[in-house]
């Protein structure tokens, strides 16, 4: 099940609700879990059980991990988790590389995608590494583990939730009319975000894949909107998440900060997907030694890191090489310090130039794509500058890629803050999520939604 | 002041909720002409392979509340607020709903030569062959709104250097925008003549005159097939019948039931889903009209789509029967168990919209 979908918003959320606000506070995480489990079964019946294997395997270590044996259980669960993620996403990417390389025909295990793997096996990893570094306890009761682990607002596509972010709240949280007005409204600007949007992005990259009639200005057209549709894409699910879990009394740690703002690509990975670099660096790179290490150490360190990074986002080359790709331009960065020296609007435009390129690579099918994707933004292969069908619709697309590009900057957020403070402030944010609401219903009846970039994660 | 507001959200989040569980299932939406999805069975087997959440999803989207209003909604935001040029693929342009017939699907358009071509050989070498395209609106309406349309003038040559044993009719000067319905993919029969006089014309015979005949509206109101697909307000049209002594005399015969009707099916237009099935019954493999007070006896096969069922009462005049046929409902192979085609005119009569989504042509 995904958010922007009737079924969510008009049959499992009020359901939800209904009963996590009627039971006394005991029963409040059981009904989470109960509930997160039909979420993520709605979608992947046969991969529940999978889910409840983790929560049981992930609870037991955890459990265990106390005196002598600490480390013995932190390896067994570390095996456990990365194993289950090695064998469903990554096994036929390594069969694949190997029969490649090698000219062997080893048999793929062709085995489906458990959707939100990679968000609940690292929540799942810092949960036990933060016990094993004495960071925080273990859970003692299952329902609760349960419920961090299934967590439904969260599950899919983050943010990545550490254990030591929501433990306190876990076990004892309220929830305010303060805050069911505000993850009501996060909520909304989300699925706003996430429907009309980046969905409406979708549809145009779809129609530059499907168009017969390419050109240099199609593809640049394609690879904005791409830089568009994945912004709104994510950072709606997370602002959805973070709506949700204010709702139920959870404060999930924010995962965007207007990324495309940065005036370099370091302060980039310090504003997109915040929580998975701030996973990266505790619990891969300061392990590594960090940078507190020597310069060829040092390199390995990033390099690895950000191979990872790359591989997390999906079981490619391409994916790998985006990861990479970042590794030069972060290591670039921090030994040549012209950027620095440049004007700002040198420094946006730098980013905003190598981030839409590093998408373009992202989003390729395969290398031999991204090689076609690249040679079509440069000209190649004798492609015209533009076409009748490019401006059909640069000129159709012309008013959202305004909206896109407003709501990219924190100018809308800013504007809503300012009028927050006013009772008629508060009464417009009122119209404002009626309006989302409706407009967002109005587009999934019409049946134009798309899945979630990020479920492939 | 935020309670209140959180309030009245959630009641109206609340209230879509509970109308969504307790409205009972419509059987079908008419401005889609389309049965809805209705509440799947639960079975564990549905719930274990996935397939009940499917069909509840289905299921949950055709029958949410305010449906038709929430969809025209959704086409007023996306076409006039976000300005984009088309909802759904279709656009307005001077009060048309028209769809956005582009790009040329050249495989489509080879699959319906590669059928005619076959057609030609197992049964028309004798016949003299008249080929004629009926343009879709978009013909004449795409180019001054700025919208794309498939090249007509490359399709146009396509055909006929596809199919050279034809001779090809061009009615792109018989007929304008305003010929067509608004609303609607079909053109409107009391607007006919002219296209019908070229016809007429290549085909040899008597050209129908518009004082022969006698327009009668049909009292149910006509909401074309883009009213649906659009959901944009549009108001609705009426369907127009043109009548005479001569085509009351006529018998209708179907193939398919063994039975016989008349010319129009103005049981069919009171209650078929589609209105337009009045001309001639709607879709039907193989009609032949038998027309005692014919001027010949000369004989006219047509192959046709949906266009055809308006047009060819207007080419009936001179000859005694005039056969129907439509190869997406009738495999080409089986005709010659039912038609002895000799020597017989013979019209192919296919629109732009079919010629470019030519898979159901068999």
């Amino acid at each position: 099940m995904i958010f922007s979908s009737i079924p969510f918003l008009y049959y499992f959320l009020p359901a939800v609700m209904l009963l996590y606000f009627l039971v006394p506070k005991a029963l409040k995480n059981a009904v989470l879990l109960i509930f997160s489990l039909a979420f993520y079964g709605w979608g992947e019946p046969k991969l529940l059980l999978l889910m409840i294997f983790t929560i049981l395997a992930f609870y037991l270590c955890g459990r265990r991990m106390v005196g002598a044996h600490k480390k013995v259980w932190l390896i067994v669960s570390l095996v456990t988790g990365l194993g289950l993620l090695g064998v469903f996403k990554y096994a036929d990417f390594f069969i694949g590389s190997v029969n490649s390389l090698t000219g062997l025909s080893l048999p793929l295990l062709k085995l489906a995608l458990p959707v939100g793997i990679s968000f609940y096996t690292f929540q799942c990893i810092s949960y036990v590494v933060d016990i094993y570094r004495g960071t925080v306890p273990p859970q003692r009761n299952l329902i609760t583990f349960g419920a961090y682990v299934s967590l439904f607002p969260q599950l899919i596509a983050g943010p990545i939730v550490r254990y030591a972010d929501v433990a306190r709240e876990l076990e004892s949280r309220e929830s305010t009319w303060e805050d069911t007005f505000s993850g009501c409204r996060r909520f909304l600007v989300g699925l706003g975000k996430k429907v009309i949007l980046a969905d409406q992005f979708a549809l145009l990259i779809r129609l530059f894949r499907e168009s017969g009639e390419k050109s240099v200005l199609f593809y640049w057209v394609y690879a904005f909107a791409f830089l568009l549709n994945i912004y709104f894409d994510f950072s709606g699910y997370s602002d959805m998440a973070i709506g949700l879990g204010r709702i139920f009394g959870f404060h999930f740690i924010e995962n965007f900060d207007y990324p495309y703002l940065s005036k370099s690509v370091t302060e980039f990975w310090r504003r997109w997907h915040m929580s998975l670099g701030r996973w990266f660096r505790d619990y891969v790179y300061i392990p590594m030694g960090g940078n507190r290490v020597s310069r060829g150490r040092w390199v390995f360190n990033i390099l690895t890191v950000w191979m990872l990074t790359g591989a997390w986002h999906g079981a490619a080359w391409n994916f790998v090489l985006w990861g990479l790709v970042f590794a030069i331009l972060l290591m670039a960065e921090k030994w040549c310090k012209a950027l620095e020296k440049l004007p700002g609007f040198l420094r946006h435009g730098y980013v905003l130039l190598a981030v839409t390129l590093s998408f373009v690579l992202f989003n390729a099918d395969g290398l031999s794509g991204a090689a076609a994707d690249f040679a079509g933004l440069f000209g190649g292969g004798g492609l015209p500058l533009t076409t009748k069908v490019t401006w059909y619709y640069l000129r159709s697309y012309a008013l959202l890629f305004l909206l896109g590009i407003v709501g990219a900057t924190p100018l809308p957020r800013n504007l809503g803050l300012r009028l927050e403070k006013t009772r008629a402030g508060t009464a417009a944010s009122l119209v404002l999520m009626v309006f989302l609401l409706l407009i967002c219903t109005a587009y999934l009846v019409d049946g134009s939604f798309s899945p979630f970039l990020y479920f492939r994660f | 002041m935020k309670k209140i507001c959180t309030v009245i959200l959630i009641a109206l989040w609340g209230t879509l909720a509970v109308l969504s569980w307790c409205l009972p299932a419509k059987d079908i939406s008419q401005s889609e002409r389309r049965p809805l999805a209705q509440r799947p069975e639960c079975s564990a087997e549905a719930l274990v392979s996935g397939e009940y959440m499917e069909d509840f999803e289905d299921y949950a989207l055709d029958q949410f509340p305010f449906r038709e209003g929430f969809r025209q909604l959704k086409a007023l935001f996306h076409y006039y607020a976000l300005g984009q040029k088309d909802n759904n693929g279709i656009y307005l342009a001077k009060g048309y709903a028209v769809k956005q017939e582009y790009p040329l699907n050249e495989a489509s358009v080879d699959h319906f030569l590669e059928r005619m071509n076959a057609l030609y050989e197992k049964y028309l070498t004798g016949c003299s062959v008249t080929m004629a395209i009926v343009p879709d609106k978009g013909c004449y309406l795409a180019q001054d709104s700025g919208q794309l349309q498939l090249s007509y003038d490359a399709l146009k040559t396509k055909i006929v250097q596809g199919m050279p044993w034809a001779d090809h009719v061009d009615l792109t000067d018989s007929l304008s925008y305003e010929d067509y319905y608004r609303t609607d993919t079909h053109w409107r029969q009391e607007r006919l003549i002219p296209a019908a006089e070229t016809l007429a014309e290549a085909l040899g015979v008597t050209a129908p005159r518009l004082e022969d005949y006698t327009q009668t509206a049909l009292a149910r109101p006509f909401y074309g097939v883009y009213y649906g697909q659009a959901a944009l307000p549009m108001a609705s049209e009426t369907l127009y019948l043109l009548e005479s002594e001569k085509l009351d005399a006529c018998r209708v015969y179907d193939w398919e039931t063994g039975k016989y009707g008349s010319i129009y099916d103005l049981e069919k237009g009171k209650n078929a889903r589609d209105p337009y099935d009045v001309y001639l019954s709607g879709a039907k493999g193989l009609l032949t009209i038998e027309n005692p007070n014919a001027g010949t006896d000369r004989e006219l096969i047509v192959f046709r789509d949906s266009f055809g069922s308006s047009m060819v009462p207007l080419l009936v005049g001179d000859y005694k029967t005039v056969t129907l046929v439509d190869v997406r409902y009738i495999r080409m192979e089986l005709l010659g168990q039912f038609l002895d085609i000799k020597d017989q005119d013979v019209l192919l009569l296919y629109s732009t919209l079919v010629l470019n989504q030519s898979k159901a042509i068999g």
